[in-house]
């Protein structure tokens, strides 16, 4: 008996001691062949598609091996970021927003100016990650949002979404839907995300912001702001705010809907007509009813005295590349991202996989043109020009979810008065910038 | 004095090494960057005195959770304590289902906070509103909407899930009184709410510091659920201390300020926890 137990002492032991070498695993140096590029990116929805990629490159490329590691959501890639740097275990490709991320990380960015897609890249895309004349970042892909629609709600309710071009067509169309809620199904015509700081404080805030501070740039410059169209925000969320759905009845129940409720629940069974949302939605619209997401329409958001006719696309995320890397883990990372925008291989992967609208020239051929229709109005949105840049990118760090979009939340419950609200948009931006 | 032979240090070395590292380095470190204008990511910082702390104690959001914070850290006290005392008396009784009721009583305490939280999300704002809108009873929909019911999601989660825990405390020193005591008392003729009052209570006051100072740290320090049952809103009025630090650290990227507040945050959570332990620790009965 105390053999046995001796033994199984021992057996323990040794279980917990093996347990002190997994740590030391085989350490990852480069010899003079083979590398090893690290990427710690955002996009949740494009991890399987970038898995495939990777496989496809190392299978061309031996001697390089490629590690992907995601972490979802906007703000928490930030902190994971921050976290993984002061770890030491610092990736070699990772994702990097606009220009108060260049500014903050500017001691680890590689200069990419050289790199052969920059020339493809279309005008305006790039501005937001130069800094002192040099280049930081590559754009991920290009989106674009905007009122999108359920085709055949609209159909039904005999209303030609082409009609559409003010906010007095807007709120007319809208109307006629809420008046023929019970004949087409539907439970309210909007549902408005309130819990989503980002749709309101951001997307929506930035269609009425763009005419006044111009580009991404400008607004990362701005010390103060006049918030010259605040009234035409108002209008548009008084709209969305009447029209949209409300678990409870009550106004401040709009505050409790969140991105899955809006999208998934709500649009993708066909129970509201209109979503303020971005070509982002398909695949999670496809998942749910394949219909629907094939019967998608792109309305622009109307804003009163601003040109009609104009949807808001930007580039979300950049791809960075760690300076203090070595040359040829540089080298191999460099190369894997100019592999996927631009070679034969990696472009079918990048509209077919990734569903992404690049934000590079060399995508005419018929075999390259997207596939949901949402990317494909937004692409032609941006063919005929008529698009209003995302300024987003240039307001001050967290004053647009955690302070705008706090506001709003306020405004929505009636707890804040809309002047008030513009008041403390306009301190808090000068106080941010100070 | 006995000197402590070499074999009490080596037993003592790991915990201490992994104390020190993890939780005595980042705080001495924390108290330094808030002197400093640190952004999270370079290395070379400048000192600037105690401007982070004069802008901690400015911020009418630090200010706003502070308050939300102590409201609820009072009202989980009280639940709490109650329940956990209550389930620990049920359980303490001659009963064959003691052991049963007891494993039942304690598996919330097992899961995870974020996981907690994101099912009773579910669970308040979906089937809160199915039944609500089946029943025709108003009350139940659109919870989480506002402060009032976002508080007491939050006091009803933290109530599911330490209650448990509690009870084990509870039990511990319930069954640590002698049954002389209950005997003789029940020999004298004592109902079963003056034995509670005047034996059991005074007998089980040892686990009641316990078990404050647990509540009390513990709410105060709550962030997971916090996270995934509100994330703060909306505009900011379920958010409590933890995720105000963590805020501000990590989306204003303002690192030097939110050390400040962690500093001010560790100096008000240990005074009150040490005034707490004090007083309790007076009132304890010698058995």
């Amino acid at each position: 008996m105390r053999k046995i137990k001796k033994l199984t002492a021992l057996a323990c032991v040794l279980a917990l001691g093996t347990g002190l070498f997994t740590g030391c695993g085989s350490s990852s140096s480069s010899d003079s062949k083979n590398v090893t590029v690290n990427i710690f990116q955002f996009k949740v929805e494009a991890k399987a598609a970038l898995d495939k990629a990777v496989k496809a490159y190392e299978a061309d490329h031996k001697n390089v091996t490629i590690n992907v590691e995601t972490v979802g959501g906007g703000q928490d890639y930030g902190a994971a970021l921050k976290t993984k740097f002061a770890s030491g275990n610092e990736p070699t490709i990772y994702n990097i927003g606009g220009p108060q991320d260049t500014l903050d990380w500017k001691d680890k960015l590689e200069d990419l100016s050289n790199q052969p897609w920059v020339s493809k890249a279309y005008t305006g895309t790039l501005d937001a990650v130069k800094s002192d004349g040099k280049l930081y970042g590559m754009p991920f892909d290009l989106e674009g949002y905007g009122f999108i629609y359920n085709k055949a709600i609209f159909e039904k309710a005999g209303i030609d979404p082409s009609s559409i071009k003010s906010y007095d067509d807007l709120e007319k169309a809208v109307q006629t839907l809420d008046s023929q809620k019970s004949q087409l199904g539907i439970d309210s015509v909007f549902a408005l995300p309130g819990k989503e700081t980002w749709v309101t404080g951001l997307h929506l805030s930035n269609a009425v912001l763009a005419p006044e501070l111009k580009d991404g740039v400008s607004a990362f410059k701005a010390k103060t702001i006049d918030f010259e169209y605040n009234g035409a925000l108002k209008k548009l969320l008084d709209l969305q705010i009447k029209y949209a759905y409300k678990p409870d009845g009550t106004n401040k129940s709009i505050n409790s809907v969140d991105y899955s409720t809006q999208v998934e629940q709500k649009f993708s069974l066909g129970k509201v007509a209109i979503i303020q949302q971005g070509n982002w939605i398909y695949g999670t619209v496809e998942g749910v009813d394949k219909n629907i997401a094939k019967n998608m329409g792109l309305l622009p958001i109307p804003v009163d005295g601003v040109k009609d006719g104009c949807i808001p696309v930007g580039v979300p995320m950049y791809w960075a590349v760690n300076k203090d890397k070595d040359a040829a883990t540089k080298k191999a990372a460099e190369d894997f991202l100019n592999w996927l925008y631009t070679s034969d291989k990696g472009k079918q992967m990048i509209i077919h996989d990734f569903d992404f609208i690049p934000a590079f020239k060399g995508y005419d051929s018929s075999s390259l043109q997207p596939e949901d229709p949402i990317s494909k109005e937004v692409l032609r949105y941006s063919n005929e020009k008529n698009t209003i840049p995302w300024v987003f990118m240039g307001y001050p760090t967290g004053w647009g979810q955690n302070q705008l979009g706090a506001d709003i939340q306020k405004y929505i419950s009636g707890d804040l008065s809309w002047d008030q609200l513009v008041q403390n948009a306009k301190d808090n931006w000068a106080a941010a910038r100070k | 004095m006995k000197k402590k032979h070499i074999s009490f240090w080596c037993f003592l070395a790991p915990v201490l090494i992994a104390y020190i590292l993890v939780q005595l380095v980042p705080l001495i470190t924390g108290i330094y960057y808030s002197f400093t204008n640190w952004n999270g990511i370079k290395s070379n910082v400048t000192w600037i005195g105690i401007k982070n702390y004069v802008t901690a104690l400015k911020d009418p959001t630090f200010t706003s959770s502070f308050i939300f914070t102590l409201k609820f850290t009072i009202l989980s006290l009280i639940v709490l304590n109650c329940f956990g005392f209550g389930l620990a008396l049920l359980v303490t009784r001659k009963s064959k289902f003691n052991n049963f009721l007891r494993t039942i009583f304690f598996m919330p305490n097992l899961i995870g906070g974020l996981i907690l939280g994101f099912i009773w999300q579910f669970i308040f704002i979906q089937v809160f509103s199915s039944i609500g809108s089946a029943i025709h009873q108003h009350w139940l929909l659109g919870w989480l909407s506002d402060g009032n019911t976002g508080l007491a999601g939050l006091v009803i989660i933290m109530a599911w899930q330490m209650s448990g825990y509690l009870m084990v405390i509870y039990i511990a020193s319930l069954e640590n009184i002698p049954s002389e005591l209950t005997e003789a008392a029940e020999i004298d003729g004592a109902s079963a709410l003056q034995k509670i009052k005047n034996i059991t209570i005074p007998l089980v006051r040892p686990a009641f510091t316990v078990s404050i100072f647990l509540t009390l740290s513990n709410s105060f320090k709550l962030y997971d659920q916090n996270l995934s049952l509100t994330a703060g809103g909306p505009a900011n009025s379920t958010e409590m201390l933890a995720m105000n630090i963590y805020n501000t650290a990590f989306q204003f990227n303002l690192m030097g300020v939110a050390q400040a507040k962690a500093v001010i945050f560790f100096l008000v959570v240990g005074a009150i926890s040490l005034t707490q332990v004090y007083f309790s620790k007076k009132g304890e009965v010698e058995v």
